[in-house]
């Protein structure tokens, strides 16, 4: 049996359930998935995150009927759930959900066997003018089956012009072998505002693969924080194309994993239009036992003049056998831009731990301060109070105090 | 209180205290002089127990208990302040935060219950107006923009607010206008009384004018040279160490 047999085995029986006309587009995807299979380390951009050991998997599709509600539900947000990839009950609106989707063109092998495969998902497109009145919680829950499943989504959210919303993309893993691919396709209207939310929490086992493709028309406002805890296999990418002058984008992570876990983030930025900016905010907790790849890219396009950029990376490591490759990147076609980067790792500030240790706090809890003081810059980005205490208690930090002065 | 007997520590290999020994009862204020290098501020280091201090002789006994067994925050539990020369600054931890932590681990350590919140503010704000801190300051980091002075002032706060039974503050009075200095003075006298103990580590006699020492001790060359009272102090204000170095 060669090389991707499996999947071939798993499209067909697939591809039988179509029309004439909707399996045509799909078996071109899939003959591109079959020519490059997963990318494996020869691929630059996936260097530390060789995919190629899936070549030989057993991936089910998904047959058990997602059943009851998880708990990890925000009380003041709107909520839409998909558990292995299919959507459990009924969304609030309607249109929130599609079940077919476009197929934009796959630039690596995990892309095309995603749109081969594609389920429908997410669809959230507002009018001009609109206002989301809560904020949207989409969680994708993976569950563990008796067998090794897959699941491959593609997601929509297009706003109008002047139109607001605020998204969480929820990731959470019991740990169960999956495989579970989504691409989200963001298009933005002129002075439009998202701020998008992915959290990613689970459970070593899975393996998971995002990628959010995002589109600014004219003066439009992308606000990302993307937060990984928990120990899979995950790789995430995050384009950000700033294709109008005006543009503006402020994308902030943090990735603290579990032991374990291979956590791979590439966030590009693309400045293709003059006067538009960017800032790229990201911090990591590494410890050992643990894979964490950051690659942060800001190009800007011939003509993106009065660019203004700016990326920060810093890396905290947690012991002296932890390793994170972070890689800034940049790439400028333009003369007159402000375009500023840097990159640290380092280690936890001795002389501030023998200062708490000095006040009668114990070791761990001294840590833990200096760990949460380090991840202040990232979390204090996260306008919403009970995402915010959610992730804190996944992070097992202690709680800020502030001296109310007017009491 | 503390009985320091016969104690040798080394720092990366060298030998900076050779044969100490200090014997400090409740009540009682102890002024540490001596030149730039003589091992004052290791000693309180080594009292305090911070990493990098390695002693290799001798004994240190608090309350008749072994201290050198003791990790620091136990120490600090136990009462032992230490007041640092260069203070830390911790961006992302405020100042509230870290006095919440080390009172209630101060009171975990005794078996009690934590602090109630509104407690705790009204004792730090009470406590914040003796040293003039503004209250708005301690929800910032520790120390984090704070001048000179003002985490000189931010260290006799933490020790009026954690009430340690002995005091160890070294060269507290060091960069202060005289302003400070009073405020960094008035605090440490609030803090006397029969139970507690005071050790003044400090390169000038200017402290001294403020806080009266009840004894003052010449460290030099890693070891006390001389021990003496009040008067002494002003004799080496005078004289400065080198006749005793050379002795």
């Amino acid at each position: 049996m060669s090389d991707l047999a499996t999947y071939s085995a798993q499209f067909e029986r697939f591809a039988n359930a179509l029309t004439a006309a909707e399996r045509a587009p799909r078996s071109v995807q899939f003959s591109r998935f079959l020519a490059s299979g997963f990318p494996d380390k020869h691929v630059e951009d996936w260097r530390y995150s060789d995919l190629s050991a899936l070549n030989e998997h057993n991936y089910e599709p998904d047959v058990a009927a997602a059943d009851h509600l998880p708990e990890a539900l925000l009380a003041d947000a709107d909520a839409l759930v998909y558990v292995n990839g299919r959507l459990l009950g009924e969304p609030k609106h309607g249109q929130w959900h599609s079940d077919t989707s476009e197929l934009p063109p796959p630039a690596t092998g995990v892309d095309a066997l995603n749109a081969a495969f594609a389920s429908g998902g997410l669809r959230l497109r507002m009018d001009r003018g609109t206002v989301l009145d809560k904020p949207l919680q989409v969680l994708f829950v993976s569950r563990a089956e008796a067998q090794a499943t897959m699941s491959h989504q593609r997601h929509l959210i297009e706003l109008g012009d002047d139109a607001q919303a605020k998204v969480l993309l929820d990731f959470a893993g019991d740990g169960g072998e999956r495989l579970a691919t989504h691409f989200f396709d963001v298009r933005l209207g002129r002075n439009a505002k998202l701020t998008l939310y992915r959290v990613q929490n689970e459970a070593a086992g899975g393996t998971l693969v995002t990628r959010i493709d995002t589109r600014l028309s004219r003066d439009a406002k992308f606000e990302a924080v993307t937060i990984d805890l928990g120990g899979g296999f995950t790789r995430h990418d995050l384009d950000v194309s700033l294709a109008e002058s005006g543009a503006e984008t402020t994308i902030a992570g943090l990735y603290a994993q579990a032991k374990g876990s291979h956590i791979d983030n590439h966030v590009r930025a693309v400045h293709a239009a003059p006067h538009c900016t960017s800032r790229m905010n990201y911090r990591g907790l590494v410890d050992e036992k643990t894979k964490a790849v950051f690659n942060g890219k800001v190009v800007v396009q011939p003509g993106a003049q009065k660019t203004d950029s700016e990326q920060r990376i810093a890396n905290l490591l947690l012991s002296r056998k932890a390793e994170v490759n972070a890689k800034p990147d940049l790439e400028i076609y333009a003369d007159d831009v402000k375009c500023a980067h840097g990159a640290t790792v380092g280690q936890l500030d001795e002389i501030a731990l023998a200062y708490l240790r000095s006040r009668g706090i114990d070791k761990d809890t001294a840590r833990a301060m200096l760990l949460r003081a380090f991840a202040l810059q990232i979390l204090d980005r996260i306008e919403w109070p009970a995402l915010r205490a959610r992730i804190e208690a996944a992070l097992h930090l202690p709680a800020e105090l502030s001296l109310d002065t007017d009491a | 209180m503390l009985e320091i007997t016969n104690l040798h520590a080394r720092v990366e290999e060298k030998e900076i205290l050779k044969g100490l020994n200090l014997s400090i009862r409740p009540g009682e204020v102890h002024a540490i002089m001596g030149p730039n290098g003589a091992g004052k501020s290791t000693l309180s280091n080594v009292i305090a127990g911070r990493e990098g201090y390695e002693v290799t002789d001798g004994t240190i006994a608090f309350e008749g208990r072994d201290l050198l067994a003791l990790d620091p925050e136990i120490r600090a539990c136990e009462g032992i302040f230490l007041g640092f020369q260069y203070p830390v600054e911790i961006p992302g931890v405020s100042n509230m935060t870290l006095l919440k932590a080390a009172i209630n681990a101060r009171r975990k350590h005794a078996g009690e219950t934590e602090i109630p919140p509104n407690d705790f503010l009204a004792w730090v704000r009470d406590r914040a107006k003796l040293v003039k801190i503004d209250p708005k300051m301690l929800s910032r980091g520790v120390n984090e923009g704070f001048s000179g002075g003002e985490k000189k002032r931010n260290e006799i706060l933490q020790m009026l607010v954690l009430q340690p039974r002995l005091m160890i503050l070294d060269e507290t009075d060091s960069g202060l206008d005289i302003d400070a200095l009073k405020i960094v003075s008035d605090g440490i006298n609030a803090l006397r009384g029969p139970e507690r103990a005071t050790v003044l580590v400090t390169h000038y006699q200017r402290l001294l004018d403020y806080v009266q020492p009840d004894f003052v001790h010449v460290l030099a060359r890693g070891r006390i040279v001389r021990s003496g009272g009040p008067e002494l102090a002003k004799e080496l204000e005078e004289k400065g160490y080198g006749w005793l170095e050379a002795a």
